[in-house]
């Protein structure tokens, strides 16, 4: 419809440009209804990226230990060892760290979400005070520091505070994403209208309830965003769990898929059947969230 | 917005509730006993072993399972993340009973004490005095302590196949001129000699590196000659890489030149899988590579022999390294119960049944003969004490060791070498001078 009322008086104002307009507008019509093969070809071809690695993962997963070393890996195993998802579960006692890892997942995302939104909202809308500018930047800062440096004395004061477990994973992770989610979000907040908070607030709304029934819901773009970055920082973290968690009894999924893993020695088959259980849940989270994590990561590309 | 987004999101909520409700009360119950501090609930002390090799996990779920049945005042956890040690340090709340590789970086543990001293354990005068100084010659706390017990020595030789070795007519070579022969008689008869991985430089390091170089010179000697003269090193003084280990390195040349084309491009995992198959003679590989080689090829019959690097055969030793040593923290508040579990895995029917299950070789001073043929060949030089801990263990991390070997075969320009590792270890003696 835009399209119409817009080429409708470029076409009246410049007859010289209407077989030129016109030529461009079927071409495009046809394109909708012609396949591209080239494309298309181009598309098959990325969708191996996935799909390949993939399909390895399946197979070794299904391969018996003296199946492993033969051929070119290509190969479907046959007889198919459906054992080794049994093994794994066992070995890795997987339930536990399954449990684990998604007590931290899931604290790692609502945390994120409501803490990051809150500081940017609150720093957004107090742009004009030099303590908020100053918080900004401080909080901004963070970004620079690379992680390891501070692993240690992070390990010391976590473990003087009682938070030597999953839930100082979760509070690291959502101290750490902090600087980044705050980035996204406040430059989102900047995009919504003074004049939608203003008409709420002559109906009587405190600020709590602004941002709660107004804000919130329509940050929800970038709260897709922020909470798929969040799930698989915190799903696939690997480092934190590992330093931080002292119980072993407590560890997360990735940490105790290192059983898998000696020095000299790798049990592919194990580990394989192991990373496909622990990658089941993202992959159902990624088909049901499809749609959100597109137009999330577009949200995203633009600041 | 459509409906259908809202109630998935319903769903979220939902699926995020129920997951929350689920762990909370999980995460509740755990988190008691890891608290610092005795942790003993009516009477019995929970102990914290940390063990640094992931493949043995469930041998070792059986053995705590066997000690807490004689023990019942104990209860013992296994943890294999030892990545979470130097943590365990930093929140004073380190692991009770702790197994590690013993090399460098161990031994800087042990020279800051972190362990406690077991010289006065009663299992500690059962293992072998030769074996426990393989231990102390990293260092000891005090100058005198007992920081780790060994309970694993792995031997390292060349692995071959008995099938290949029998069907040409070749008998283990006891000398380096026997070496060649044999290697020279597969090769005509269409057989790669040797299987190499030069892709995984360690592979390089380990094997013909520390074989040559422990097979032709004495390199406890060397290195403690080597560190004595400090910072002052250069490549003509008597104690340099030059100097010593110069007339050997045309042998780790002849080796690689035995092995297949293409040895650049293949990894240690390929190599397992090749050689089981018996795409070549051998390989030059430690007993760590035996369970990876038979995981491929159910039927593999395998042995090992020392590398012979002269051909006096009463030079030929192997390169060991003591693959597990005991210890207790210093500061644990179980200290009772850690020592009762150490002796416990330093009971003969413990110690010696692990390694002959491990293909290692067990550190007691009566320890029975190894029957596991795939490691009888290198049991004469075990106890006969003539190995060697190889050279390349005794590198600080610093130095990029192994890239200078791969350099070394890739390149074979033997001077080039040596002045680097000479110029290395100046530097670093240079950085850690006190």
């Amino acid at each position: 419809m835009t399209a119409s009322t817009f080429s409708k008086p470029v076409n009246k104002m410049a007859p010289l440009g209407l077989k030129n307009r016109s030529g461009r507008t079927r071409k495009s019509g046809r394109e909708g209804y012609k396949v591209n093969w080239w494309l298309t070809a181009l598309m098959l071809v990325a969708s191996l990226t996935v799909l390949l690695p993939l399909y390895f993962t399946v197979a070794m997963a299904l391969k018996s230990p003296d199946q492993i070393g033969t051929g070119t890996g290509l190969a479907w195993p046959n007889p198919m060892n459906w054992d080794n998802f049994a093994a794994a579960y066992v070995a890795t006692n997987f339930p536990v760290a399954f449990m684990s890892t998604a007590f931290v997942t899931v604290f790692s995302v609502l945390g994120s979400l409501a803490c990051s939104s809150l500081v940017a909202y609150a720093i957004a809308r107090n742009w004009n005070r030099r303590f908020f500018r100053g918080s900004f930047v401080y909080l901004l800062s963070a970004m620079f520091i690379p992680f390891p440096v501070i692993i240690l004395p992070l390990i010391k004061q976590t473990a003087l505070l009682g938070l030597d477990n999953p839930g100082g994973v979760v509070f690291l992770h959502v101290l750490g994403g902090i600087s980044f989610n705050t980035l996204l979000y406040i430059a989102f907040v900047r995009s919504i209208p003074v004049e939608l908070e203003e008409s709420a607030r002559l109906d009587g709304a405190t600020t709590w309830q602004v941002f709660r029934k107004i804000i919130f819901p329509l940050l929800a773009p970038m709260n897709a965003t922020v909470g798929i970055f969040a799930f698989l920082g915190s799903w696939n973290d690997f480092l934190l769990p590992q330093m931080m968690i002292a119980d072993p009894a407590l560890q997360t999924l990735p940490v105790v898929q290192m059983l898998f893993q000696g020095e000299f020695n790798t049990n592919y088959s194990l580990a394989f059947a192991s990373y496909l259980m622990a990658m089941a849940p993202t992959l159902v989270v990624y088909i049901l969230a499809q749609r959100w994590v597109l137009s999330g990561v577009m949200r995203g590309a633009v600041k | 917005m459509s409906a259908t987004p809202l109630s998935r999101r319903a769903l979220f909520k939902a699926a995020g509730l129920a997951g929350a409700a689920a762990v909370l009360p999980l995460a509740g119950c755990g988190s008691v006993p890891s608290g610092s501090g005795p942790s003993s609930q009516n009477g019995v002390s929970t102990l914290r072993f940390m063990q640094n090799k992931p493949e043995v996990v469930a041998y070792f779920n059986q053995v705590i399972k066997d000690f807490e049945a004689l023990n019942p005042d104990i209860r013992v956890i296994q943890d294999f993340n030892e990545g979470n040690f130097v943590p365990g340090l930093v929140r004073n709340d380190p692991p009770d009973v702790v197994t590690r590789g013993f090399a460098q970086a161990t031994a800087d543990y042990v020279r800051k004490g972190v362990f406690a001293d077991l010289s006065d354990l009663p299992a500690a005068s059962t293992i072998d005095p030769k074996i426990q100084d393989l231990v102390s010659s990293w260092g000891q706390y005090n100058g005198h302590e007992t920081s780790a017990l060994p309970f694993s020595l792995a031997a390292a030789g060349v692995i071959y196949r008995r099938d290949i070795f029998e069907a040409q007519g070749v008998s283990v070579p006891k000398t380096w001129d026997e070496f060649v022969a044999a290697c020279e008689k597969f090769k005509a008869a269409g057989i790669t000699p040797i299987y190499g991985t030069f892709k995984d430089n360690w592979t390089l390091g380990q094997g013909m590196f520390d074989y040559v170089a422990g097979g032709a010179l004495d390199i406890a000697d060397f290195f403690a000659r080597l560190t004595a003269k400090g910072a002052a090193i250069s490549a003509d003084a008597a104690e340099s890489f030059t100097s010593n280990f110069g007339p050997a390195l045309p042998k780790m040349l002849e080796l690689a030149s035995f092995s297949q084309k293409g040895a650049a491009s293949k990894n240690y995992a390929d190599g397992n899988a090749a050689f089981a198959k018996g795409q070549a003679a051998m390989y030059l590989q430690g007993p760590w590579a035996l369970s990876q080689l038979v995981a491929a090829n159910k039927n593999v019959r395998l042995g090992s022999f020392p590398l012979p690097v002269t051909n006096n055969p009463a030079d030929t030793k192997v390169r060991v390294n003591v693959d597990m040593a005991l210890s207790i923290t210093r500061n644990t508040p179980n200290m009772a119960a850690a020592r009762r579990f150490v002796s416990y895995l330093l009971d003969p029917s413990v110690v010696n049944a692990y390694n002959e299950k491990n293909a290692a070789f067990s550190p007691l001073k009566e320890a029975p003969a190894v029957e596991n043929p795939q490691i009888t060949g290198l049991a004469a030089s075990v106890r006969e004490g003539r190995y060697y801990q190889g050279a390349t263990t005794y590198f600080p991390p610093s130095v990029p060791l192994y890239n200078y070997v791969q350099a070394f075969v890739y390149g074979k320009n033997s001077q080039q070498f040596l002045s680097a590792l000479d110029d290395e270890w100046r530097r670093v003696a240079e950085r850690t001078a006190v």
